[in-house]
């Protein structure tokens, strides 16, 4: 739920209740008030009543008019002393309704014999008041009501302006990439303090993001270096006419652990740049047709160990990434099938509108499926695999929304890209 | 055993003394580059601080220069944009532990002419360094002689004896990897990423390496030429005259 839509509800909800409360005791206070008018008259009355029956001794009942109607019954039971109003319906002369009066109640004597009297005022006038006032309160409220919900919804809109300004601008932000966070400025003392802090934090990001960069390409540099001296060094010495065949082997193994050493430095720097996110540049690219590309590269190879290649594609997998990665995916990817199927063996290729599918020839897994994809998870021990190329792949697909599965069935290893 | 051959080889190439500048502040490496290509018959100069690097483009002239990007005092992406300046018929190539596409392609952009990555074969930088000569010289257009082997560049013909030799493109190209490298012990390491490129990386490429070599060093005994070939036993191979 939006922040807007939110306050919006809380605040229609709150005012109802509030105007219904109001309401609701405005509606009391002027009944109570209108009530306590006629009774005071209605006492009045009583008075004017007592005075004339004192000196008169006597009353005619003349009943004509219905306002002002003055009942006089006889009491022969029993005569309580007490005065008590009531409300009360008498039938309309003319009309076949019931109108409500106020009545007070209250026993004398005329004459030496007690009666009961009631004198009665009509309500019609104040209950019509009443519901006027009722009305154009309610009409008032509502007004007030809708107008304040649209004053609130459209204030709530301006003064939030800039938190959502600051928040498309914190979404631009990408911490990979040298443009620093755009300044977050209002007038509003909050969200210039949450512009300072955002901002604070994204020179932090960018600057925490640039030097583990820049680490890792350091580290990775420093020991390249020395690698390299070591490579040529050993080029150099292997130049020299009189090399015996043990010292050909030593060489050679110097040579091999230094090649590796340098691979497996490659390789890691690889993954932790991919970890970083460090390949921003992004392309739409068909990956079957790619893959297709790629295996023409491993042509000699194909031949070299008689691997019979079969494509199949049946539409182009399109995926926007990084296309140095989709490279090195797939690259990796034919030359595991590659070196892990048997000459004479068979490498198919399939394609279709949502997946890339690359199997081989080879002998099944000797370790556990599950963790064909880690890091250092070898299946031969042969000192050319660096059990780096899976986990690559593995850590591509992860940061660029490709599902990866493997499969094995009737010595043919899968592996699907979707 | 051919000491007048590897110091004429450069000039006997390309008709003249040909300088090279080494900027590189790993001593050792900067050293083995030198001595390696010292023995090809370039003249080679070392610089191993940017300012060094700085003072000697602007006093001598060179045909090619080598610089790493990484320096102690500055960066190889100056060097190259003064020397582009001052010195435009100068090649250059990049070394570099960096291996990142933006260093490649920022590298190519401010007019560098190859890219290597620490750590190379100094074979194949020593075979880069001679045909970017060749191109930046010669524009591609002169023959490769050896021996009785005759390379036409541009038309990627081989002729051992004068007699022309199909070549497939990897025994060409392995060809003319042995010719940039005469007389120089060659890894099979080496001889299969200068083939294939890094990707190939597996015991695979070393058995395609030995029946290319089997294959050229046939064609070239077919067509009368000698067998130049020369196997180093768990090393690999060197093109020499027997």
């Amino acid at each position: 739920m939006k922040l807007l839509e939110k306050a919006s509800r809380i605040y229609l909800l709150a005012s109802l209740l509030i105007y219904l409360a109001v309401g609701i005791a405005f509606f009391w206070i002027i009944k109570f008030m209108i009530y306590e008018e006629v009774e005071s008259r209605l006492m009045v009355e009583k008075r004017d009543f007592e005075a004339y029956v004192r000196t008169n001794d006597t009353w005619t009942t003349n009943s004509y008019f219905v306002e002002n109607k003055i009942e006089v019954v006889p009491v022969f039971s029993k005569f309580k002393n007490e005065v008590a109003f009531t409300d009360t319906l008498i039938s309309n002369r003319y009309e076949q309704t019931a109108d409500p009066f106020r009545q007070l109640t209250f026993y004398t004597l005329i004459g030496g014999s007690p009666y009961r009297v009631a004198i009665r005022k009509s309500m019609i006038e104040s209950y019509k008041l009443i519901e006027a006032i009722s009305a154009a309160m309610i009409a008032f409220l509502g007004l007030l009501l809708v107008s304040t919900f649209f004053f609130h919804r459209v204030l709530s809109g301006k003064l939030w302006e800039p938190f959502y300004d600051s928040l498309a601008k914190i979404k631009d932000f990408d911490w990979t990439k040298n443009k620093p966070l755009e300044p977050i400025r209002s007038e509003i003392t909050e969200f210039n303090e949450l512009g300072d802090v955002m901002e604070k934090m994204a020179s932090k990001m960018q600057h925490d993001y640039r030097s583990l960069r820049e680490f890792a390409e350091n580290a990775s540099h420093e020991i390249q270096t020395p690698l390299a001296l070591i490579n040529a060094r050993v080029e150099q010495f292997i130049q020299s006419k009189d090399l015996g065949e043990d010292h050909t082997y030593w060489i050679e193994e110097i040579y091999h652990a230094a090649r590796r050493m340098s691979r497996l430095n490659q390789g890691l720097l690889l993954l932790a740049k991919i970890d970083n996110q460090q390949f921003t540049e992004q392309e739409d690219l068909d990956l079957s047709e790619l893959a297709l590309n790629k295996l023409k590269d491993f042509e000699d190879i194909l031949r070299h160990k008689d691997i019979q290649l079969s494509v199949q594609s049946r539409g182009s997998f399109r995926k926007v990434m990084s296309p140095a990665l989709a490279e090195i995916l797939l690259t990796n990817l034919i030359s595991n099938a590659i070196r892990h199927n048997h000459p004479g063996g068979e490498l198919r290729l399939e394609a279709g509108a949502d997946f890339v599918q690359i199997s081989n020839t080879g002998n099944p897994l000797k370790s556990d499926p599950e963790r064909l994809f880690e890091r250092f998870k070898k299946e031969s021990t042969g000192a050319e695999s660096l059990g780096l190329g899976l986990a690559i792949v593995k850590q591509i697909c992860d940061n660029c929304d490709l599902q990866i599965s493997y499969r094995y069935s009737e010595s043919i290893h899968i592996i699907r890209l979707q | 055993m051919f000491p007048n051959l590897e110091r004429t080889f450069v000039k006997y190439l390309f008709g003249r003394e040909m300088k090279i500048l080494v900027v590189e502040d790993e001593k050792g490496l900067a050293e083995s580059i030198t001595d390696y290509l010292s023995r090809e018959g370039f003249v080679c100069e070392v610089a191993n601080t940017f300012w060094q690097a700085d003072e000697k483009i602007s006093l001598y002239q060179y045909d090619c220069t080598i610089v790493d990007l990484t320096l102690p005092d500055g960066n190889g992406f100056d060097i190259i944009q003064t020397l582009k300046k001052i010195a435009a018929a100068t090649g250059i190539i990049i070394i570099s532990a960096r291996n990142t596409l933006e260093d490649k392609l920022k590298g190519l952009e401010i007019g560098s002419d190859d890219y290597m990555t620490k750590p190379f074969h100094l074979s194949e930088l020593n075979a880069r360094v001679k045909s970017l000569i060749r191109r930046r010289n010669f524009g591609g257009n002169n023959d490769m002689i050896w021996k009785d082997i005759r390379v036409n560049l541009p038309a990627r013909k081989v002729f051992i004896c004068e007699a022309e030799t199909m070549l497939s493109r990897k025994e060409y190209d392995l060809l003319l990897y042995f010719l940039s490298n005469i007389d120089v012990a060659l890894t099979k390491e080496s001889i299969a990423e200068h083939l294939w490129g890094d990707n190939m990386d597996s015991a695979d490429s070393l058995d395609m390496v030995y029946s290319h070599i089997k294959n050229l060093r046939r064609k070239i005994v077919e067509k009368g030429g000698k067998d130049y070939i020369q196997s180093i036993y768990g090393i690999g191979y060197k093109f020499t005259a027997p």
